[in-house]
């Protein structure tokens, strides 16, 4: 009966010979190609260090209206604008000004990059439903696998810093801009296909001016969801070395320095909810626009 | 609705029977092998969350188990949220490796008051604290040998976000070496010497970038600590910090965040104890002298976690491990009947 008590695993010498020769060759790739890697995404950390730089070292006024008035452009609404504006104050007033930047400025190029990137293999997958049975499953990876596991390996291909965290921040983020870009084009109505067809468009005139256009209020909500999922990972981002609030809730985790970690667990809620009601606000105008077209 | 019902019973009845096999089984062992087990109750240890604490938590839970009868549950920690609990709440019952010298007023302030109690001094040594560099930079700078010598050369140390300066390595968020290595930073000036202090979050960011820059052979300087699987695994050489500790220096600025005018102080050794209940101490009974004797040395601990990291073992191995292979180290702190019981059941 021994066999139904224990599983047939793999004996113990055979795992740890596994698991060794696993990580020996990892060890022996980034030993290998770990300065080429580094140097292929120096671009992306100019970008991250330009970003900043902006945002921290432009005077506070500037920053402040600058992002209270792309929050009105978006949403429109004095309200939400009005809300903003209070928010950031309250962050500056508690002394977090610095860090929230860090925080938005990390954010941004992490939407950025996952937009670059997510919406042409949006756009791709709904074209084929192979590609999407294929894709589907490697994003549930995406969104399940606990982060350090891939943290680890990153650090030690790029060391610590800001670009192992952006990676570690848009493997978690992105799924939901492939997602809602694959949903939205393929929602759109077949019979505006057929009458685009009727007009003799091609296949890149019909994705650009039917069914992206169709599908926009759709991938906005996609967006939406990427920054709420980035903001989500920046406490685990911050354990690889990036600055910005993460670093204040970890020290604030490991010496139960209750109100510390409360305020700036506030703080990204705060921007959390500025840049959600923003981006719905302007998903929203732009359904609007759509629907008065079509009346 | 009967057919799934019926097939539930069979599966109850399958598993019932099943179970009781094995507990049949468990009970007569337990018979042959317990013959006077004391009583000790339950005890709960507290595993932190570095390699030397985890090993050592279950060494006290093999040995405590075996040799003592005792019922001992391994619960996760970390060195302030444990010993806050363990002040706080009397739970858990042991810490096998507390590292005192940050949390030594409140501590001591509880075992005055009779809360908790110092057992043996965990690792005689003591902790190493410091600046360290990978021992193929100090091969080929012959010259460095101190904290001042190796901040001369920026260069040796590139810093991976800001060109053209050096990096200084700081120790993870939140604990207290990120402050000491701050102020030590400001004090020995090293922001003009054209250094950087770079945060690298977790101890998992703070070990990927010494394991990044060995694989490479590239420099890197910062904070670390012994004795640690890092320093079994990649050997590295402590900089002399070219001045002594100053106890009084370091209280009032050199561990305080708000220290403006921090000088240079070297790092003290630190005391790591076992810390116990007063619960545990009083019904534990025997178990609490083995705790009161149990020490050991970091050459012992850097053999012992250096085998654990080449053969990827968990603490239980490394325990076992131990258990095996360092009587001599071991048997002195248990009586010799005791000592013969956990020998029979390796």
């Amino acid at each position: 009966m021994s066999w139904l008590q224990e599983f047939p695993a793999l004996g113990a010498d055979q795992l740890s010979a596994l698991r060794r020769a696993v990580d020996g060759s990892f060890r022996q790739f980034t030993r290998d190609h770990g300065d080429t890697l580094e140097r292929m995404f120096d671009p992306l950390r100019d970008f991250l260090l330009i970003s900043e730089r902006l945002l921290t070292q432009s005077p506070w006024p500037v920053v402040m209206g600058g992002i209270v008035f792309i929050v009105w452009l978006a949403s429109r609404s004095w309200k939400i604008a009005t809300g903003t504006l209070i928010t950031l104050a309250l962050i500056g007033y508690f002394g977090m000004w610095d860090d929230t930047m860090k925080t938005i400025s990390m954010i941004f190029v992490c939407t950025v990059v996952a937009l670059v990137v997510g919406l042409p293999i949006g756009i791709v997958i709904s074209r084929s439903d192979r590609l999407q049975r294929i894709v589907n499953p490697v994003l549930d990876v995406m969104q399940t696998m606990p982060s350090f596991v891939y943290l680890i390996p990153v650090v030690m291909l790029l060391g610590i810093g800001r670009v192992p965290g952006l990676i570690a921040v848009v493997i978690y983020a992105i799924p939901p801009v492939i997602r809602f870009t694959n949903l939205g084009i393929r929602l759109v109505d077949k019979d505006l296909l057929e009458a685009a067809d009727a007009f003799g468009a091609s296949v890149w005139q019909k994705m650009r001016q039917v069914q992206l256009p169709l599908a926009l209020p759709t991938i906005m909500a996609g967006v939406n969801q990427t920054i709420m999922l980035s903001l989500a990972m920046v406490v685990i981002a911050s354990m690889i070395g990036v600055q910005g609030l993460g670093q204040p809730v970890l020290r604030a985790i490991s010496n139960q320095y209750f109100t510390m970690g409360m305020l700036n667990g506030l703080a990204i809620v705060g921007i959390a909810i500025v840049f959600d009601r923003a981006s719905q606000a302007y998903g929203k105008r732009l359904q609007k626009h759509l629907e008065v077209q079509h009346g | 609705m009967t057919r799934p019902l019926t097939l539930s019973i069979v599966v109850a009845a399958a598993a019932l029977s099943l179970a009781a096999c094995g507990e049949k089984e468990e009970t007569s062992t337990a018979q042959a092998q317990a013959p006077s087990s004391t009583e000790c109750g339950r005890v709960t240890v507290a595993s932190m969350n570095w390699q030397s604490a985890e090993v050592l938590a279950q060494i006290d839970r093999l040995i405590l188990t075996e040799g003592y009868g005792c019922e001992v549950e391994i619960v996760p920690g970390d060195t302030m949220p444990t010993l806050t609990s363990m002040m706080e709440k009397g739970q858990p019952d042991v810490a096998p490796e507390a590292w005192i010298n940050a949390v030594r007023q409140p501590l001591d302030a509880a075992v005055a008051e009779g809360k908790l109690h110092y057992a043996a001094e965990s690792l005689q040594d003591g902790g190493v604290e410091g600046w360290w560099i990978p021992q193929y930079v100090a091969d080929a700078n012959p010259g460095i040998k101190t904290i001042d010598d190796a901040l001369q050369h920026p260069e040796l140390f590139p810093a991976q976000e800001s060109r053209g300066k050096g990096a200084v390595h700081n120790c993870p968020s939140g604990w207290n070496c990120q402050i000491t290595t701050g102020n030590a930073f400001k004090a020995w000036g090293a922001a003009e010497k054209n250094f950087v202090l770079v945060d690298t979050g977790s101890a998992a960011g703070l070990d990927g970038s010494i394991a990044r820059a060995y694989e490479r052979k590239q420099g890197w300087l910062g904070y670390y600590w012994a004795p640690t699987s890092i320093l079994g695994k990649y050997q590295m050489v402590k900089l002399d910090a070219g001045v002594p500790h100053d106890q009084e220096a370091w209280e009032t600025c050199n561990s305080k965040t708000e220290c403006d005018n921090p000088t240079k102080n070297d790092w003290a050794r630190a005391e790591v104890y076992t810390v116990v209940t007063d619960r545990f101490k009083t019904a534990g009974g025997p178990a609490y002298d083995y705790l009161s004797r149990r020490s050991w040395g970091n050459d012992t601990v850097n053999q012992l976690l250096a085998w654990m990291s080449d053969s990827q073992a968990t603490g239980e191995d490394g325990a076992r491990h131990f258990l095996k292979n360092n009587a001599q180290v071991w048997t002195g702190w248990v009586t010799p009947e005791v000592a013969q019981k956990i020998q029979s059941t390796l």
